[in-house]
């Protein structure tokens, strides 16, 4: 009702400014009908629109931020464009082409309508784009049932398998639970923001500017925190990260991969934009605002030391490589969170566009190299996931040795070894934590990389330092997965050895929308 | 002027590791070609690494055959490479000891020669990296980067409990560096907020240091040396830091031991003389006594422990300890004569333990054992091996006329001398029993391997040294002499680097520059 009274006293209506969710969504449904009427052999014509839509996508994203002169909000502040959004579409869109890249090997040996995956996918996307996008807590809600219900589906996709059903079941169940969570907490905050002329409101910039005018303060920390624990779950940060390891070890791997990259990598985008740009650092510690943001970032601190340890000391007594790599990625949402961190404690807008960006470029790091680690554990896995415990890595290192060594260089990555990503991801994000004074965070940090050194090696040793007693056959490797390597690997050593072009990318045009008070 | 001869250095050997790629990928490509294109690009680095000398001259305070480019603009990091006198014989000992290994690995492995081939071109170009960086973060990657390699070089040609020492290897020495990133990042903002440039460019923090227009609190420099400490103690490794050592050197093939002990056990004394006397003099002279403490320990504790070793491998292996405690000794002396022997101890221990794993490898080679019990009487079957393992051996304890002694008598000299703990001479006679034990558990080995009776038949029949094996000691040898009677070439050559970090360590504050933080810190220091 609100919405078209809106519409009818100010269309701001800007189709530009949402061409990249625009285009996937039509491809989206456009992969649906040519999914119902094309004949058996056409299966590529469906991924190969997908991927077209996505790079179509990406290249809107990219002019958006390198040529596009005009507003930079829409739909009534609804949406907005700044470089949190432009890196993490990027993001999305290299998640999705790999998923699509290592999925079509798993769809061809499971015998699955491909089809209907890549239209879910594209749905999926579309859904974390939205929630990148969103300048208001309703489109954050939109982009994210958009994206869960894509990926519930997605999780139970081979039918036939109980695993990947709980997996599905678990997985909708905690999910809308969270949901439920994100969606009182703006309901509270809707309800917080009220002042005595005006109602209640949405819009992350306008409850910035709102917060010291709160009529009943508590109701706005309560809504806050309804809204970290909805966050907390969807990027699977302890102690409400326990649904994740089930999750992942029964879902197809490729839609593992995804879920560890894509969707996680979304929570952390409207995460921050929820919590950096709606409860900004206040200049009066005292006030409302910044008792709100000295409570959140105190909780969040804690919680990012606990989510790392969590994730990486539970991912040594592993025996299953899927679980091992749901526990890693639980750790690296912890590491991810330091950046967030120091993004909340940054006191002028250039060093918190830099610890946004540094948390940008973290999680491209790690999605580039976790899609690469999952692919490989796809091909290995087989028909049904089979073949997913550490025992069944024994000894291929030398067998297989195109997939042992791009493995290893994943596991360094995911360890943090120089000249791979994964280490300058983390030199960004403690860099930054460092230059806000978290230099504990930083430490506990640190420890944990030599924590998770255990793990990661023990794979890498399984590989190459054991023999093999039964007999392995190598799997083909199909030329769509190793696209999809050749992508990651380079990557890696992109990533890792020149990361300057993507950071100044990704950092080019700061957030307009905030407001310190 | 930028020169790119060690940019040039660096890339060789990866050129090397791809060409060995690109051969074992065409058609008709044979195994037992891979060693002699190793060979050829190692050989080549070194070739080109003597450049370096050639150009070097006579005084070398300032950083030569610099390279400055901006690497990551986002936070200021920069390709910044350059050497001096510290790093320039490091740099050399690396491309000598190389083409050393690659030959010593000519029969002793069998399979899987193309990556072991790659993995030592790789481990080559980390460790020349690690001595020219001259940025933190560079510094930091190819430091980090040099343990990978060695990991799988461990772990997949080493002896039979491989895994064991590979995790433990990794393990330690990874979790021993992490701190110092710390560390490093911890510095960039110190350099930020007292310039309002962040950086990680070693000269432009030593020039703010020496100008004095960046003071580091002693709280934070008390910390920044113990993060970077850490991670160069494992590595030297300094007693009691050095439980790694022995299983990584007895477990390793023989190639590797020969790279571990020559040139990566020197990336921690490296570490110490560039980076933590460079940038923190004040806490490098409050930590002195404590350094010295467990370097004098550690050189009795490793003789002590050497002495009882049934294993020629571990024997050796655990005089390392001992000997880079004089190392360490000679550093934190603070004296000219010491800091100098001890940079040549450095280049001397790579020398003569670079060939005692050598001779080691050799008759494991032939009798697949290492226990001392089951070699005697090689001085019959096997005369030239026995004296050049003699002589290798002699220069290991330090005879005059070898190596040995000029590092050792240096670092003796500089403590005796040293102001930096009390009662040096106290430390010092401690410290020279270590050359005593060193003559003891070396010469008692020599009796029980090459000399006394022969305990097996099958010792009877082993063939002495081959061309390949002559060529590969030959080098060492002559360098052993050569650096046991004229080490005229090499001091000359470091004395003004060594210099110039001495005088900043321990007169951190010019003549003239404003001496803001001068009083409280000295008395701190003393």
């Amino acid at each position: 009702m609100s919405l078209i009274a809106l519409q009818a006293t100010n269309p701001d209506i800007n189709l530009t400014l949402i061409a990249p969710e625009l285009i996937i969504g039509i491809a989206g449904v456009l992969v649906m009908m040519i999914d119902a009427f094309a004949r058996r052999g056409q299966r590529w014509l469906t991924g190969g629109l997908s991927i077209v839509a996505l790079i179509a996508a990406g290249g809107a994203s990219i002019w958006l931020g390198a040529g596009w002169r005009g507003a930079r909000s829409a739909f009534n502040g609804m949406i907005v464009l700044d470089d949190l959004r432009l890196s993490f579409t990027l993001i999305f869109v290299v998640v999705s082409i790999l998923t699509i890249l290592i999925a079509a090997a798993w769809i061809d040996i499971e015998k699955l309508p491909a089809g209907e995956f890549h239209a879910l996918l594209l749905f999926a996307t579309c859904g974390m784009m939205l929630m990148a996008s969103a300048g208001d807590l309703v489109i954050v809600f939109l982009g994210l049932e958009i994206l869960s219900i894509a990926t519930y589906v997605m999780a139970g996709f081979r039918r036939t398998d109980v695993r990947s059903n709980e997996s599905s079941l678990k997985y909708f169940i905690l999910g809308s639970f969270a949901s439920a969570f994100l969606l009182y907490g703006i309901a509270l905050i809707y309800g917080a923001t009220a002042t005595a002329t005006l109602p209640g409101t949405t819009n992350i910039a306008t409850i910035a500017g709102r917060l010291n005018h709160s009529l009943y303060p508590p109701l706005l920390l309560a809504g806050a925190a309804m809204l970290l624990v909805g966050f907390g779950f969807k990027i699977a940060t302890a102690p409400f990260h326990v649904w994740t390891p089930d999750v992942y070890e029964g879902a197809p791997t490729p839609v593992t991969a995804f879920m560890a990259a894509g969707p996680k990598a979304a929570g952390f985008a409207s995460f921050m934009r929820v919590f950096v740009f709606g409860f900004p650092i206040a200049t009066a510690a005292a006030s409302t605002a910044g008792y709100t943001h000295k409570s959140w970032l105190g909780t969040l601190a804690i919680m990012a030391a606990l989510t790392m340890s969590v994730g990486n000391i539970v991912a040594i007594v592993q025996n299953n490589v899927k679980r091992m790599l749901a526990y890693s990625s639980i750790a690296h949402a912890g590491y991810a969170l330091v950046g967030f961190v120091a993004a909340g404690a940054a006191t002028d807008a250039e060093q918190r566009s830099a610890a946004l960006t540094s948390v940008a470029f973290y999680l491209l790091t790690y999605a580039v190299m976790n899609m690469g680690a999952f692919a490989i554990v796809t091909l290995i896995a087989r028909g049904n996931d089979r073949r997913t415990a550490v025992e069944d890595y024994n000894g291929i290192g030398f067998l297989s040795p195109v997939l042992a060594f791009s493995l290893s260089l994943f596991l360094l990555s995911l360890l943090g070894m120089p000249l791979t990503a994964g280490f300058m991801g983390k030199v960004m994000v403690f860099t930054t934590a460092v230059r806000q004074g978290y230099l504990w965070l930083v430490v506990i940090g640190v420890l944990n990389t030599a924590v998770s050194a255990y793990y990661y090696l023990r794979l890498i040793i399984v590989m190459f330092f054991r023999e093999r007693n039964t007999p392995w056959d190598a799997p083909r490797l199909p030329v769509s997965v190793a696209l999809a390597l050749v992508i990651t690997i380079a990557g890696v050593f992109y990533l890792g050895l020149f990361p300057g072009r993507v950071l100044n990318a990704f950092g080019a045009h700061p957030s307009i929308s905030l407001s310190i008070r | 002027m930028q020169s790119h001869l060690l940019t040039i250095l660096i890339l060789l050997p990866v050129i090397g590791a791809g060409t060995t790629v690109i051969y074992s990928l065409t058609p008709g490509a044979r195994e037992s070609h891979l060693r002699w294109i190793a060979l050829a690009f190692t050989t080549l680095s070194f070739l080109v690494s003597l450049l370096l000398i050639q150009g070097a001259g006579g005084g070398l305070a300032a950083f030569r055959f610099a390279e400055n480019y901006s690497w990551i603009t986002a936070i200021g990091a920069r390709y910044h490479l350059g050497v001096d006198g510290i790093s320039l014989w490091l740099v050399l000992l690396t491309t000598l000891l190389m083409p050393i290994a690659i030959l010593s690995s000519w029969t002793a492995i069998a399979q899987r020669q193309l990556t072991y081939f790659v993995l030592m071109l790789l481990l080559e170009s980390a460790m020349i990296g690690v001595f020219v960086s001259l940025d933190l973060l560079l510094f930091y990657l190819f430091f980090e980067a040099s343990l990978v390699p060695m990991f799988f070089l461990i772990g997949v040609w080493g002896g039979e409990r491989r895994i064991y020492a590979a995790v433990k290897f990794f393990i330690y020495t990874a979790v021993g560096s992490l701190l110092m990133l710390v560390g490093i990042i911890a510095l960039y903002f110190i350099h930020q907020t007292a310039t309002g440039i962040g950086t990680f460019d070693y000269v432009v923090l030593t020039e703010t240091l020496r100008t004095n227009v960046m003071a580091i609190s002693p709280r934070a420099e008390f910390w920044l040396f113990l993060a970077f400490a850490l991670a160069f103690c494992i590595k030297v490794p300094l007693w009691p830091l050095h439980t790694w050592l022995p299983d990584a050197h007895t477990e390793a093939p023989t190639a590797g031991s020969v790279i571990l002990a020559g040139v990566l056990l020197k990336m921690g004394t490296y570490g110490l003389l560039r980076f933590n006397f460079g940038l923190f003099p004040n806490a490098s002279r409050q930590f002195a006594p404590l350094m010295i403490t467990l370097a004098v320990i550690g050189i009795i504790y490793g003789a002590l422990v050497a002495m009882v070793q049934p294993d020629v491998k571990r024997l050796v292996a655990y005089s390392s300890v001992s000997h880079m405690g004089f190392v360490v000794l000679g550093l934190f002396s603070f004296t000219e004569q010491g800091m100098q022997g001890a940079l040549y101890q450095m280049l001397s221990h790579g020398v003569s333990t670079g060939a005692l794993f050598l001779f080691v490898g050799m008759i494991y080679e032939r009798r697949h054992t290492r226990m001392i019990s089951d070699f005697g009487g090689l001085a019959r079957p096997m005369p030239w091996f026995s004296a050049l393992f003699v002589i290798a051996s002699l220069s290991s304890i330090g005879l005059p006329f070898l190596n040995g002694f000029v590092g050792e008598f240096l670092i003796m000299l500089g403590s005796w001398t040293s102001s930096a703990v009390q009662h040096a001479w106290i430390v010092t006679m401690l410290a020279g029993t270590g050359v005593i034990w060193a003559a003891v558990y070396m010469l008692w080995m020599l009796q029980r391997v090459v000399f006394g009776t022969k305990t097996s038949e099958a010792n009877a029949k082993l063939s002495d040294l081959n061309l390949r094996e002559f060529a590969l000691v030959l080098p060492l040898m002559v360098l052993m002499l050569f650096m046991g009677v004229y080490p005229g070439p090499f001091l000359s050559r470091t004395r003004a680097s060594i210099e110039a970090t001495r005088r900043f360590l321990v007169n951190p504050r010019p003549a003239g520059a404003p001496d803001v933080a001068k009083g409280p810190r000295d008395n701190q220091s003393r």
